[in-house]
């Protein structure tokens, strides 16, 4: 395949042009039952190049999925004509660097028999019902494999390879209790086969979806609510903008003159830690080739550092973060790794406050200029360290500025969300607004 | 040009017959597509490319097994099939010949295609973007254009050989206005199956002006107020919730799991009288019409509500041996990457008898949500929750101050059976519907409608 890409880019220098490729290859297995048999087995293998041209200033982007020649000729053929349409941008440049780089992580053979698996996926079903005979579907359940390799290569010789290979498990529990009806969806991440923890799935699942059936609605009012790991980061993830030199760039950052200010609680520091070893994969580069170090994004409630790549590096007459993004077939962007939450001064929990457990509807709830969102809760009461009831049915309107300057920090263990991507010391937010009927 | 050969095609499907699968179906695909965002006042990316695959399926009894390559020899998708066969556990019938039939079915009209060049695309772009910045507030503008030729073809053990050549194009709008602290922004999507002539026909001037209404209108609006009240839901995009709050409860995706409330509810009553809706793949040039669908299965118009009473369920082969429902023409898919499934196509409520003042003057205090954002739904239990891109509150009968931050929750049940008045004006938008078989081009659609009591989320 190095072949094949070197063999593109010296098609682009011939017209004048420079360029980066991705070539990305998958394969997939995923396993899901319905009716006590196996209702979906599904195989795959598919293979992605991608180009990005930057001629005269001007930068082009095409992929192909078919690799015959008449293929490969088009993509050439478009990528420099989508270049020669592309308005100059003198800040994205195709980065001087060379020399390999790999992160390929080891992980067991996997010597599992697909019986084993299929009869593994058959009780991801089985079990909800028979642990609890308010279970009347199993709506969502899926055992899945996937491997994914990529090989970028750029015009100055960069190459790097990435490989990744995990396994999935995900089970949920749809209850109907006197008609009342309540789902809860979990799932979990391995290495390989036999690290995978197909009981706390179902355990989680029942748990949970149990307690939503009982679920009440709380008055109107302001309330101090703690957000679970999963939670949480969806909340942070939504407006990765605020972090992001492409989104200052492109105005849609409230952040983008704050570097240098207080912009949360001076209780809490937030660091993207590409290498962090409890992640379930470190980073070890970007997507330009450029290789990851741990940045602080706030320290002590001081916005420090927002993710760049060369592009808005240039832009920005700053250095790269090494925080490039981008897949075969999309433009240069930015994104972080794993993010940690640390704090300070610690305090014990409030008397009563609230941990929801599900957020509905926040992307489309979500205002990401200005970081206002509204969005569907559910969750429990606690009360003098005890869970006193499960609520539901309730909207959270807040505002992520707004919720990050009123917080406090509970502890300072760091909890991993469930894909071991984000982690967070725990944090109560005080004030918020929950709005039932 | 033939995308693949008859005689693999042929040998594949016999294979899997062999196999011990009861039906065999091969879905081809070549899409090309073409993409340029807009932004900064300048065409900043301009993409395209080709996806390419085979998604091949077997069904035994209830059970489908799925499997996809890039890759188009004949070994390749031999092996797939046997690593697919080998999961039956069953003897086929032995080696079968399968005469293929060319499906003849009406070609559902798309907008017809005017060749131009991106040079003029862009100059088109460029007038929009122009016309938007003439506002002062408006700090960006972003334009999104995508435009993409699906090929189609799709074999199956029963005979069929269907193939059909989709088009779509599509242009969003979004733009954010800046006024010191204070930040909107509001987007448009329109959508067809056609080509250039659509973004041609529309109106350029009055989509302008509709933008920088409802994001100067946002600009400085109030927090809604929370709580239990009637809300009127206007045209249009207001469909989303008739989308995802019912429509997909009807598919039969989650029919056959008996995760939809309506799983065993077909000819009672489970809206309002005031309702009727419809699934519509029929549509010339919208969105969501095809004239086959993923299955090979010519299209069709599926009442499925009329005056409240259930009548039918979207559904495709699997799921109507499943669920025991007949196809609908609805077995939809992203590409090939994916098994069809029971999908929506172009939904939405049947226009009713009352003009918009009339539904307003009937409020004496409540919300009227001009503009639907997005939102999700869990379709076991039906429960939902949207957002309102442009709000305002109804007081004593008439549209009073804009509110931000409004969102919509309840359930489809619920909300059905509360829906009391359905307007004349019906208006459809395109959108994009994620689910079990990727993300597919949708229309939703409504005319305007009251919701006589549901749940607001706004500031407490």
């Amino acid at each position: 395949m190095k072949h094949l890409m070197e063999n593109v880019l010296d098609r682009l220098s011939k017209h004048n042009a420079e360029g980066d490729l991705f070539y990305t290859t998958s394969k997939s297995l995923k396993l899901s039952s319905q009716k006590g048999a196996l209702s979906e087995y599904k195989v795959s293998s598919a293979q992605i190049l991608g180009v990005r041209a930057i001629k005269d200033g001007r930068i082009g982007i095409s992929y192909t999925e078919a690799l015959d020649d008449e293929s490969v000729n088009l993509l050439v053929k478009e990528v420099i004509k989508n270049a020669e349409m592309s308005a100059e941008n003198h800040h994205e440049k195709i980065l001087n660097i060379s020399g390999s780089l790999s992160d390929e992580v080891y992980y067991p053979e996997d010597f599992v028999d697909i019986k084993e698996k299929i009869s593994k996926a058959l009780e991801l079903e089985a079990k909800p019902k028979m642990l609890d005979s308010r279970v009347v579907a199993v709506p969502y359940n899926a055992y899945s494999e996937s491997e994914n390799h990529q090989v970028y290569l750029n015009s100055y010789g960069r190459f790097t390879t990435y490989k990744d290979k995990h396994y999935s498990v995900a089970s949920s529990a749809l209850m109907d209790q006197l008609g009342k009806k309540a789902n809860f969806y979990d799932y979990h991440l391995a290495r390989s086969f036999h690290d995978l923890n197909w009981d706390k799935v179902v355990q989680n699942s029942l748990y949970h979806a149990s307690h939503l059936l009982e679920e009440k609605t709380l008055p109107t009012g302001k309330y101090s609510v703690k957000f679970n790991s999963d939670c949480l980061k969806n909340i942070i993830e939504c407006f990765g903008n605020f972090y992001s030199a492409k989104s200052a760039i492109d105005k849609v950052n409230p952040w983008a003159e704050k570097i240098g200010q207080e912009v949360v609680s001076k209780d809490i520091s937030i660091i993207d830690h590409p290498l962090y070893e409890k992640a379930f994969r470190i980073s070890k580069f970007d997507s330009e080739g450029v290789e990851r170090k741990v940045m602080p994004l706030v320290s002590d409630g001081v916005l420090k550092n927002i993710y760049h790549n060369s592009a808005t590096a240039q832009y920005f007459k700053t250095q790269t973060t090494g925080h490039a993004s981008r897949g075969a077939g999309s433009a240069l962007n930015v994104s972080g790794t794993h993010l940690l939450i640390q704090g300070q001064n610690a305090k014990t929990a409030p008397a009563k406050f609230l941990e929801v457990i599900q957020l509905d509807g926040l992307y489309s709830g979500a205002n990401r200029v200005t970081g206002s969102f509204s969005v569907g809760v559910k969750g429990y009461v606690w009360e003098n360290g005890e869970k006193t009831m499960t609520f539901g049915n309730m909207t959270l309107s807040g505002n992520l500025s707004d919720l990050l300057n009123h917080v406090e920090v509970l502890g300072l263990d760091l909890e991993s969300s469930t894909d071991e991507s984000f982690f967070s010391v725990p944090l109560v937010f005080d004030g918020v607004s929950l709005a039932g009927p | 040009m033939q995308l693949l050969s008859t005689h693999v095609a042929q040998d594949v499907i016999s294979h899997g017959l062999e196999m011990g699968a009861d039906f065999v179906d091969l879905f081809i695909e070549r899409t090309h597509s073409e993409g340029i965002l807009y932004k900064n006042s300048k065409a900043e990316d301009i993409q395209s490319g080709t996806i390419f695959g085979i998604g091949i399926r077997l069904i035994h009894g209830e059970q489908a097994l799925y499997g996809y390559t890039n890759l188009t020899d004949r070994e390749e998708l031999l092996r797939i099939t046997t690593l697919l066969g080998a999961q039956i556990g069953a003897k086929g019938v032995g080696n079968r010949s399968i005469n293929f039939e060319a499906l003849k079915y009406p070609k559902i009209p798309t907008i017809t295609d005017q060749e131009v060049d991106a040079h003029y695309k862009l100059s088109y772009l460029k007038k929009i973007d122009e016309r938007l910045r003439k506002d002062q507030k408006v700090s960006q503008v972003m334009l999104n254009f995508s435009q993409k030729k699906q090929v189609v073809e799709i074999y199956n053990s029963e005979g069929l050989m269907a193939s059909e050549e989709r088009p779509y194009i599509r242009l969003f709008h979004q733009v954010v206005m800046k006024d010191g602290k204070n930040q909107s922004e509001a987007s448009f999507g329109p959508g067809a199956t056609g080509g250039w002539n659509f973004i041609e026909g529309l109106n350029l001037e009055h989509n302008c002006d509709t933008l920088i209404k409802q994001a100067t209108t946002m600009l400085h609006a109030s927090p809604c107020p929370a709580g239990k009240m009637p809300v009127v839901i206007d045209n249009g995009f207001g469909g989303v919730i008739f989308h995802e709050a019912c429509g997909h409860l009807l598919e039969t995706t989650s029919v056959e799991k008996k995760a939809s409330v309506f799983w065993d509810k077909m000819g009672e009553q489970i809206a309002h009288t005031a309702l009727s809706a419809v699934d519509d793949g029929t549509i010339h040039g919208a969105w969501g019409s095809l004239s086959i669908d993923d299955e090979g299965m010519p299209t069709q118009k599926t009442l499925l509500i009329e005056k409240g009473i259930l009548k039918n369920f979207i559904s495709d082969r699997l799921g109507e041996k499943k669920s025991g429902h007949k196809r609908t023409g609805s077995g939809r898919r992203q590409s090939y990457k994916f098994a069809p499934a029971s999908r929506m196509r172009n939904t939405y409520i049947e226009k009713g008898e009352y003009d918009l003042d009339q539904i307003i003057a009937s409020v004496p205090d409540g919300l009227y949500a001009k503009k639907m954002g997005g939102g999700s739904v869990d379709p076991s239990t039906g429960q939902f929750n949207f957002s309102v891109q442009e709000a305002y509150l109804i007081k004593n009968g008439k549209i009073s101050a804009p509110v931000k931050g409004a969102t919509l929750i309840g359930t489809g049940p619920e909300v059905l059976g509360r829906i009391s008045m359905v307007g004349k004006n019906l208006e459809l938008m395109a959108g994009m519907c994620g689910s079990v078989s990727g993300s597919i081009p949708t229309t939703v659609g409504q005319p305007p409608i009251k919701v006589d009591d549901i749940l607001v989320g706004g500031e407490a």
